[in-house]
């Protein structure tokens, strides 16, 4: 029943609660907080209440898999108003009821990652305890489990002394419906924000089309009705997800290190994050091991002028034998030298295999002091730091190939020289003779060679170059193998943590699944629109998901224009959250925001000024599911101005708009041709007429004229002694596939056509001759057959829009 | 439509009627065969004008437009046309006659409003479609301009058919000093017999008068035609008829200046709104007398410079096929050199006597015409 425990959005609200509870009085906190929990005022508390009791009768339902039958009634008693919710959920037991109702009294520990309603409440239990503490009155709920013989019905009261639920009244009784929960409660309130209160409503039943909501207010007599959608279904269940390494916070990674039960990072990663397997984990355990020790540099084997690894090598081996020292230097030398570059502790392994081939080939064992000798030996070798040579001018001649790849060709000899020098100096001249160094380390030796560079050699080394410098060392530099800190040693050091969130940031890791959204989907969408407003026009776009600070989202949209839809003034904008409207703040939503910035006038409405919101009798729905909906504030009621989740919002709505711009063209060239056709229809049988007229010959008819100027797909029938002709003429430039019935009040014998058949079906002793014929451009498709007597026909088009038409002796 | 030129006979009220029905019967045959109603109508613009070299006028080249029943536009004309035939064919029926305006206020009383005429402009308009559609001369349709032809004097006479009967006129005897009014139809004149020797139309009322008044048409048996500017096109019809019946030959006798230069390519070659009509109007054998650049100099006549239009007037003209001969690029060349031009009276500066003593006569000899 996470539903109805569904949890407070904020953890600090929640901690806040479950502290305070010991200090004061609930009564207390509500009193203080009630703006916050949406009871402000007595008009907005009842449309929270309503909101809460509703929302909390959708989740019941759909956790329990069951179609929404929800019915709510406003009553005014004169002093107080009461609220009935009642729906088919599963009901309640007297063990939940404390659970139910005193949520807000327990805190929740975390915010679970799932698509949930009550991320935008804080629960009916918030509405029990405000009409307590305006009415006075209990809570009266009466519940039946599915397939129990009877109901029950209970008083719950809030003692507010020790701040427990208790429940006053507990008997049977009986209840009309076979399972469900009604919860009826009294409280100060008025209804001065009614129109909220039915954009919620009606808002909701648009938003959730699979529930059917009825809703009783004071001065109607019928409950005004919210039928479900036809095809409508429960939306997809939703899976929990574990956050995604690119959406926590510095406090949350905290709290989950201490939390966690793993000792290591990389099981830590692996088991409290989602899209984090071992692959993902050594990688961010890798660029961890970058934040914390830095990297070491790989340098160059030397040349053959330069040093010889394998002399080396052997002569600080000693007391080893010759063939085994020999060989033991060969294979270091050979192992060297088959490498482009080569870190001090890649070194290490080397010298340590080579060392194990050795003990295994020769029996002698190269101890950990000979290892040493051996591993300082070839690296004086490798970094140029021999009798021969100057370790600076060795590293120097290394590092300007990798400047001057880094830099632009503008830079001359000299420069790249200075500044290669430099840099090798600060290799030399660090303390670690590993040549290890962090990031800010290794950025300090090029910013101070640099600078060097610049005052010495009369040389300009920009921001960019040196930043290009960098990159080019610290690529080829080799991350150490270090074990990185343990979960403790982490969770203990803020800069550590610090950066632990780096190296998972800056990792690319999967995006996080998004079984845990249920999108409404287009069709549902579509059909919530069709279902409340009577338009003439709907679309609806649900888009990919998207992730946004490592939690997923979907957007989606609907358009609905025309017919029923008031037309003068600005559009109406319906804005949604994981399925329930959100009703105030509009002005300060991401969501209108986005509506305003659009061009509407590239998609057929009426824009005053080119922005802001669009006139036009049109309905805008955005819905934004998503498993952390970010809310500019606590009350919930507007989305904050995230890029990523505005750039969806826009996507979506432009994708239904385009919709609605090919209609409304369609619609505008139609008006067009009809206003044509009314005009030559006007015009044509004045002509016609005059014409008989003045040449003094018979009546004309001017429909075959007319549909060939209209473009228009004519059809036409001549009958000549019981021989019918059924001529199917495209004006038109493109395909047309008329689906085309024919009654015929005899029986139609001898059907031919030209091409695709036509079927004969007899109906209550009428003739239904069904003919589809596909009409290219400019051609005649015919069907004749022959009748014995007198018929009468009657011929009737689809497939073909009325404005394209003519049917010959129609008007 | 029909193409070919028939012969524009007198009197053909007959012809003309049926003319007018046969187009609405095409009309009628497009929408029993169940076409898109329409009529073609050669582009009336300077790019569609063609010299006919044979004939020596300009005539519509090959381009058309079409008005068809297509868009709500062309259904409207189309249904203007229909409309008009009926009127006029009802007009001949009735051998009554209407002026072009009198048809745009008619239009009026039609009982649909997609029939009626939107300006002047448009009905005149649809005459002209209508008279090159049918073949059939506007004069036939028995519609006449608001303003009627110039005036006649001269050794000429003539028997006029008149809604009063038959007139016969001596354009001497017969008239006032005001001279032979031409009436809109000078088919309707007859020639019976004269002692003219040529015709002299004149530009401006001014001259025409000075010349009447110095007797110059008695003195030279010539018959003066006033011409009034752009000539109208009984004018027009009336000269030819003489040039072409009479034998006579034509001068043409305007101002100094390119603009006065077209009024006698007019009378010589056609204009352009009329061009579907150039072979019945223009009199291509219509000689120039002056008053020419060359007649500046040698008359050494008061003048005003050229402004820029009339220096772009005569550019142009020298790119007119109807100007490209060696006279012309002569005289233009020389009026652009000497950068002035003259008018008529302003031969008056030697006196009023001058034009009927002197310049006329020299000029006409010099053309072999005295």
């Amino acid at each position: 029943m996470s539903g109805r425990q569904s949890t407070l959005g904020e953890e600090g609200i929640a901690q806040e609660l479950a502290e305070s509870q010991r200090s004061i009085s609930i009564a207390e906190f509500f009193e203080k907080n009630k703006h916050m929990l949406g009871f402000d005022s007595g008009a907005r508390a009842l449309v929270t209440a309503v909101k809460e009791g509703v929302d909390n009768s959708l989740d019941a339902c759909e956790e329990a898999d069951i179609m929404p039958d929800i019915y709510v009634e406003i009553e005014d008693l004169g002093d107080y108003y009461r609220l009935v919710v009642e729906d088919n959920g599963p009901g309640i037991t007297k063990e939940q009821l404390p659970k139910v109702f005193g949520k807000l009294l327990y805190g929740s520990r975390f915010h679970k990652r799932e698509q949930n309603r009550g991320q935008q409440g804080i629960g009916i239990s918030a509405a029990v305890l405000y009409s307590q503490l305006t009415s006075g009155k209990p809570a009266k709920i009466t519940s039946r489990t599915k397939g129990s013989e009877e109901a029950h019905y209970f008083e719950l009261i809030i003692d507010t002394d020790d701040n427990e639920p208790e429940i006053s009244i507990d008997e049977t009784t009986t209840w009309d419906r076979p399972h469900g929960t009604r919860i009826e409660i009294e409280m100060e309130a008025n209804l001065r924000a009614r129109q909220q209160l039915h954009d919620y409503i009606k808002h909701t039943a648009v938003v959730n089309p699979h529930a059917r909501i009825e809703f009783l207010e004071p001065n109607i007599d019928e409950p005004l009705k919210f039928e479900r959608a036809e095809g409508a279904e429960l939306p997809a269940e939703t899976e929990e997800i574990r956050p995604h390494p690119h959406g926590v916070e510095l406090g949350t990674l905290l709290k989950m290190l201490e939390a966690t039960d793993s000792y290591s990072i990389s099981g830590f990663l692996q088991g409290e994050f989602t899209r984090v397997g071992a692959t993902t984990a050594e990688k961010v355990q890798n660029n961890f091991r970058d934040r914390h020790f830095g990297r070491e540099m790989a340098w160059q084997p030397p040349q053959a002028h330069e040093g010889d690894i394998e002399v080396a090598v052997r002569a600080a081996v000693a007391n080893k034998g010759k063939d085994a020292t020999k060989s033991f230097a060969r294979e270091v030398a050979n192992a060297v030298s088959d490498r482009e570059r080569i870190a001090h502790h890649e070194l290490q392994s080397v010298i340590d295999e080579a060392a194990e081939d050795a003990a295994d080939g020769f029996g002698t064992t190269f101890g950990a002091t000979v290892r040493e000798k051996a591993t300082a030996a070839a690296w004086a070798q490798i970094t140029g730091d021999t009798d021969d040579g100057e370790p600076r001018e060795t590293l120097a001649s290394d590092l300007y190939g990798l400047i001057e790849g880094a830099t632009s060709s503008r830079k001359d000899d000299a420069t790249l020289n200075g500044l290669a020098d430099r840099i090798a100096a600060k290799f030399v001249d660090s303390d670690d003779d590993r040549h290890r160094c962090t990031r800010d380390e290794l950025d300090d030796y090029v910013k101070r060679a640099a600078e060097n560079t610049e005052e010495y050699d009369d040389a300009t080394i920009g921001d960019t170059a040196r930043e290009n410098v960098w990159r080019a060392i610290w690529d080829v530099m080799a991350t150490v193998p270090d074990e990185p800190p343990n979960v403790s040693t982490v969770a203990s050091g803020r800069d550590t943590a610090s950066e632990l969130l780096e190296a998972m940031r800056e990792t690319d890791i999967i995006s996080p699944p998004t079984d845990c959204l249920a999108p409404i989907t287009e069709r549902l969408v579509e059909g919530g629109l069709r279902k409340e407003f009577g338009a003439d026009f709907y679309a609806a776009a649900t888009r990919d998901a998207a992730v946004s600070g490592g939690d997923p989202f979907i957007v989606e949209a609907g358009i609905a224009y025309g017919g029923e839809l008031e037309d003068g003034g600005a559009i109406d904008v319906m804005r949604f959250a994981n399925r329930v409207p959100l009703v105030y703040q509009r002005g300060a939503c991401a969501t209108t925001d986005v509506v305003k910035t659009i061009n509407w006038r590239n998609y057929g409405l009426d824009q005053p000024g080119g922005s802001g919101l669009p006139n036009g009798p049109a309905v805008v729905m955005v819905h934004i599911a998503s498993t952390n909906v970010p809310f500019t504030s606590e009350s919930k009621d507007a989305i904050a101005n995230v890029p990523a989740i505005e750039d969806e919002i826009e996507l979506a709505i432009r994708e239904a708009a385009r919709e609605l711009k090919s209609f409304l063209n369609k619609r505008r060239s139609m008006r067009k041709r009809r206003e044509k056709q009314d005009k030559l229809g006007t015009i044509l049988p004045e002509m016609a007429t005059k014409l008989s007229e003045v040449t003094g010959r018979k009546t004309l008819d001017i429909d075959d004229s007319l549909a060939r100027i209209m473009n228009n797909v004519l059809i036409e029938r001549e009958v000549e002694d019981g021989s019918v002709r059924l001529v199917v003429e495209n004006n038109d430039s493109t395909n047309a596939e008329p689906e085309i019935t024919d009654i015929v009040t005899v029986q139609p014998e001898n059907v031919e056509t030209n091409g695709d058949d036509a079927r004969v079906v007899e109906m209550d002793g009428e003739w239904f001759l069904k003919w589809s014929p596909t009409v290219g451009s400019g051609d005649e498709a015919a069907l004749t057959y022959e009748v014995n007597g007198d018929a009468s026909f009657d011929v009737s088009v689809d497939g073909i829009e009325r404005e394209k038409l003519t049917v010959d002796g129609e008007q | 439509m029909s193409t070919e030129s028939g012969e524009q006979t007198n009197g053909a009220d007959g012809d003309a009627r049926e003319r007018l029905l046969a187009l609405a019967a095409q009309f009628y045959d497009q929408f029993e065969r169940g076409d898109v109603p329409h009529m073609d109508v050669p582009t009336r613009t300077k790019t569609n004008i063609e010299y006919d070299p044979e004939q020596k006028v300009w005539v519509y080249g090959d381009r058309k437009s079409t008005r068809s029943a297509n868009s709500v536009r062309g259904a409207q004309k189309l249904l203007k046309v229909i409309y008009s035939i009926d009127f006029l064919a009802n007009q001949l029926e009735e051998d009554r006659s209407s002026t072009l305006r009198e048809l745009y206020y008619l239009s009026e009383s039609w009982d649909l409003d997609e029939a009626q005429f939107n300006s002047q402009d448009e009905s005149n308009q649809l005459i002209e479609d209508l008279e090159i559609v049918s073949d059939v001369r506007r004069e036939e349709f028995h519609m006449r301009p608001e303003e009627s032809g110039a005036k006649v004097m001269g050794p000429l006479r003539l028997r006029e058919q008149t809604n009063r009967g038959d007139r016969e006129i001596h354009c001497q005897h017969d008239v006032g000093q005001g001279g032979y009014q031409i009436p809109n139809d000078p088919d309707t004149i007859e020639f019976l017999d004269n002692d003219a020797e040529f015709v002299l139309c004149v530009e401006t009322g001014g001259m025409r008068d000075r010349l009447v008044e110095n007797g110059f048409d008695d003195e030279h048996d010539a018959i003066v035609v006033h011409l009034g500017g752009q000539p109208a096109r009984a004018t027009r019809r009336l000269t030819k008829r003489l040039h072409d019946e009479l034998g006579l030959p034509v001068t043409v006798f305007t101002d100094g200046d390119p603009w006065s230069y077209r009024i006698y390519g007019s009378v010589a070659y056609g204009s352009i709104k009329s061009a579907h009509l150039s072979k019945y109007l223009a009199t291509p054998e219509a000689q120039f007398i002056g008053v020419q650049p060359e007649d500046i100099v040698e008359y050494d006549l008061p003048t005003d410079p050229l402004a820029d239009s009339d220096k772009n007037a005569l550019e142009s003209e020298l790119e007119d096929p109807r100007f490209q001969t060696d006279y012309w690029e002569e005289q233009i060349e020389l009026q652009l050199d000497i950068d002035k031009k003259s008018e008529q009276q302003a031969l008056a500066s030697y006196g009023l006597d001058f034009v009927t003593d002197t310049y006329l006569p020299e000029r006409l000899e010099e053309m072999g015409i005295l």
